[in-house]
């Protein structure tokens, strides 16, 4: 549930996205630029937020009218890892501590909720079930102890999109797949659903959140789940020539997740999400259109 | 004199006995001096003139002096969250003791936590709880032919005084009584099972509509079982509203964290609850908002169920107020539409003028002139095809032959 602290909605002075070179980062950045926003990119070139000497780098670029937007962290769900990220959240909020901000935007994961419950709300227990999942919590943790700053936490589900450098199980995987061998390799049957959303709507919710100035926790989510043997069938009929689909053994038992993003269509009722065959075919003609 | 107590009051009128019906309130006495209710109920306003000589309005507490049975009856208002504000009825009560004469029969009537009506006995008055089962709609109905009292008592090993047991056994039911403890949990265990029920049937209802079965098949084999029965709350709907069944979930769930017993069902519930009251506006989003830009919106209903003008806890209420940005056309029997804070609304005069030039229509109260619309009429006043029909007003067919794409409770869009 999210609470808009600005309405109508007014457009931030500026906008600082830690993170800004990543998938989601860009897109935003992107968006961001579209809607006429000032941004102030920081990425790991500009300054490695694992390291303290990043506090006073962090002091010396940001102002207190900023709003700020952490997307940065590193995948790995090692013990190194988490210490890592959770240094990195240490020295942003102890930059903010010290300059304060007029909002932050935290950017967490649906790996906190675990893959307990296959239908999730916002009120849906945290029960991270590894390290990844657990340094989210306690990032946003972090962030919500912040005193004299309006936070936002995002918590989105598994998002696509034509710039993704991941190759998760999912969209991204199965699209190169079916490019490079002719064949999407799913685990037993794909029977698993999850909920894809794309990334040009996780930067649109999220720039609609920035000029609003929201508060409280949203799932990032569109409330349709589809199977993974679904969606290797959307993204082979985006190929001209036959796409074959194999099952494998199954190693993991099936889990479902489901979102019911109620609380999404209260805060934002015309919001229109790209459907994810729209989206499968847009990613399909962005990385044609590059190659 | 709140909806409970004029029910009460006019409902003994009509068994034949004298009635002295008190309010502190002078202005609301005056006004029901004049015949002007402020409630809303079948039977209501022809019983309280034919019963006129047998009533007496007043806002003078001497007058209880010659009551035999007193009856306490006020609203014991509940926060957002459910909780009972208990205030207002200590205070009254503190009133009547003061008033009634030492061999009068203080009997609550109002919803109160167990353990409300022992901690108020005292030596030298005489106290009872008795559990009321008003129903929004049917209350003059249900006081007039109850289906059994529910007597909380300091000892129900004692008689009941003789003046109140006469007038109990005017209505020909079951008298039980049990100590106080008891009959306060009764009134809570009576809610806690209907929403089981309806808890059970809106859980069942949303799974219908996901596979294809439909929940109006299924109900008459549950209610052919005599395990669950005839008349089990098997009616799907949008979530608990009103919000006397949720002050008892609450309560429950209170006294279950005090007491350390487990009430994660009864939370359950209330997730449930809330998760269908939203069904309207997931399926507009779906449907309408997430495809047409500006679109203009129906509704027909307002009050939280038919035959009431009360909209606490109002699914359709709670619908609108999640769309301030869009035009609303909105139209209710009772309830004026002029008086909600949507900047965009158009109080309409009629349901097909509220219909008139809409993207999509809901109906959001079963009230019983809504099932003579016709939907081709309704078709030809729309400018979409969409209508919501959670209760299931009109005829699914009907709406199909009118070419509109129907959606309901417990049922796959037809």
């Amino acid at each position: 549930m999210i609470v808009h602290r600005e309405s109508p909605p007014q457009k931030p002075v500026r906008v600082v996205i830690l993170g800004a070179r990543g998938f989601i980062g860009a897109a935003l950045k992107k968006r961001l630029g579209q809607a006429a926003i000032n941004v102030l990119s920081l990425a790991s070139a500009d300054t490695d937020l694992a390291l303290p000497a990043s506090v006073e780098t962090l002091v010396r670029a940001l102002n207190s009218s900023d709003a700020v937007v952490m997307l940065a962290t590193l995948t790995g769900r090692d013990n190194a890892t988490l210490m890592k990220n959770l240094a990195m959240m240490q020295h942003v909020i102890a930059a903010l501590e010290r300059t304060d901000c007029a909002h932050l935007v935290y950017f967490s994961s649906d790996a906190v909720y675990g893959l307990g419950p296959a239908r999730v709300t916002e009120e849906t227990p945290a029960a991270p079930q590894d390290l990844y999942g657990v340094m989210h919590l306690a990032r946003e943790l972090m962030a919500r102890a912040l005193a004299k700053v309006p936070v936002l936490v995002f918590r989105p589900t598994l998002v696509y999109g034509a710039g993704d450098t991941h190759n998760a199980y999912g969209p991204n995987r199965f699209r190169r797949a079916a490019q490079k061998e002719g064949i999407i390799q799913l685990f037993g049957g794909g029977e698993e659903t999850r909920d894809h959303i794309h990334v040009d709507d996780v930067a649109a919710l999220t720039t609609r959140c920035l000029m609003h100035g929201s508060t409280g926790t949203l799932n990032l989510a569109t409330g349709r789940s589809v199977c993974f043997r679904e969606l290797a069938e959307m993204v082979a009929r985006q190929f001209p020539k036959p796409v074959q689909i194999v099952e494998t053994a199954r190693a993991q038992p099936v889990t479902h997740r489901h979102y019911d993003v109620t609380n999404l269509i209260k805060a934002f009722p015309d919001f229109k999400f790209v459907a994810l065959e729209d989206g499968l075919a847009r990613c399909q003609e962005e990385v044609m259109g590059v190659t | 004199m709140t909806h409970l107590g004029l029910v009460s009051g006019v409902s003994a009128a009509e068994k034949g006995f004298g009635v002295i019906c008190f309010d502190p309130g002078a202005q609301r006495i005056e006004a029901l001096g004049k015949k002007n209710l402020p409630v809303s109920e079948p039977q209501l306003e022809h019983l309280l003139a034919k019963n006129a000589e047998r009533l007496m309005f007043t806002a003078d507490t001497a007058a209880l002096k010659a009551c035999d049975v007193i009856y306490v009856a006020p609203d014991v208002p509940t926060s957002d969250h459910g909780a009972s504000d208990l205030k207002p009825i200590n205070s009254l009560l503190e009133q009547i003791f003061a008033a009634v004469h030492p061999d009068a029969v203080v009997v609550v009537l109002s919803q109160v936590p167990p353990g409300f009506t022992r901690a108020r006995q005292r030596a030298e008055r005489i106290l009872y709880y008795q559990v009321e089962t008003l129903i929004f709609g049917r209350a003059v109905e249900r006081a007039l032919q109850p289906e059994r009292f529910i007597v909380g008592c300091a000892d129900p090993a004692q008689p009941l005084p003789v003046a109140y047991r006469i007038f109990l056994e005017a209505h020909g039911c079951p008298i039980l009584p049990m100590r106080y403890e008891s009959a306060e949990l009764a009134k809570i265990a009576i809610n806690m099972c209907l929403v089981a029920s309806l808890s059970a049937a809106n859980t069942l209802a949303e799974l219908c509509e996901k596979i294809g079965a439909d929940w109006s098949e299924i109900v008459p084999a549950l209610k052919l079982d005599r395990r669950i029965g005839p008349h089990a709350y098997l009616a799907p709907g949008l979530g608990i509203a009103g919000g006397n069944l949720e002050r008892d979930l609450t309560t429950a769930c209170r006294f279950a964290d005090e007491l350390g017993t487990d009430a994660g069902i009864v939370r359950a519930w209330l997730a449930n609850s809330r998760h269908r009251r939203d069904w309207a506006l997931r399926t507009l989003h779906g449907e309408v908002l997430s495809k047409i830009a500006d679109p203009v919106i129906a509704v027909l209903g307002l009050a939280y169920k038919q035959d009431t003008h009360s909209t606490k806890n109002s699914p359709s209420i709670a619908l609108l107020s999640n769309l301030m940005q869009f035009r609303v056309r909105l139209y209710d029997p009772f309830v004026s539409a002029s008086e909600l804070p949507n900047p965009r609304r158009h109080a309409a005069k009629s349901e097909l003028e509220a219909c008139e030039g809409a993207d999509v229509l809901a109906v959001m109260t079963p009230w019983g002139q809504f099932r003579d619309l016709d939907p081709r009429e309704i078709a030809g006043r729309l400018r979409g095809k969409v209508v919501l029909d959670p209760y299931s007003v009109f005829d699914a067919a009907a709406c199909r032959s009118a070419g509109l794409r129907y959606f309901t409770l417990g049922r796959p869009a037809a």
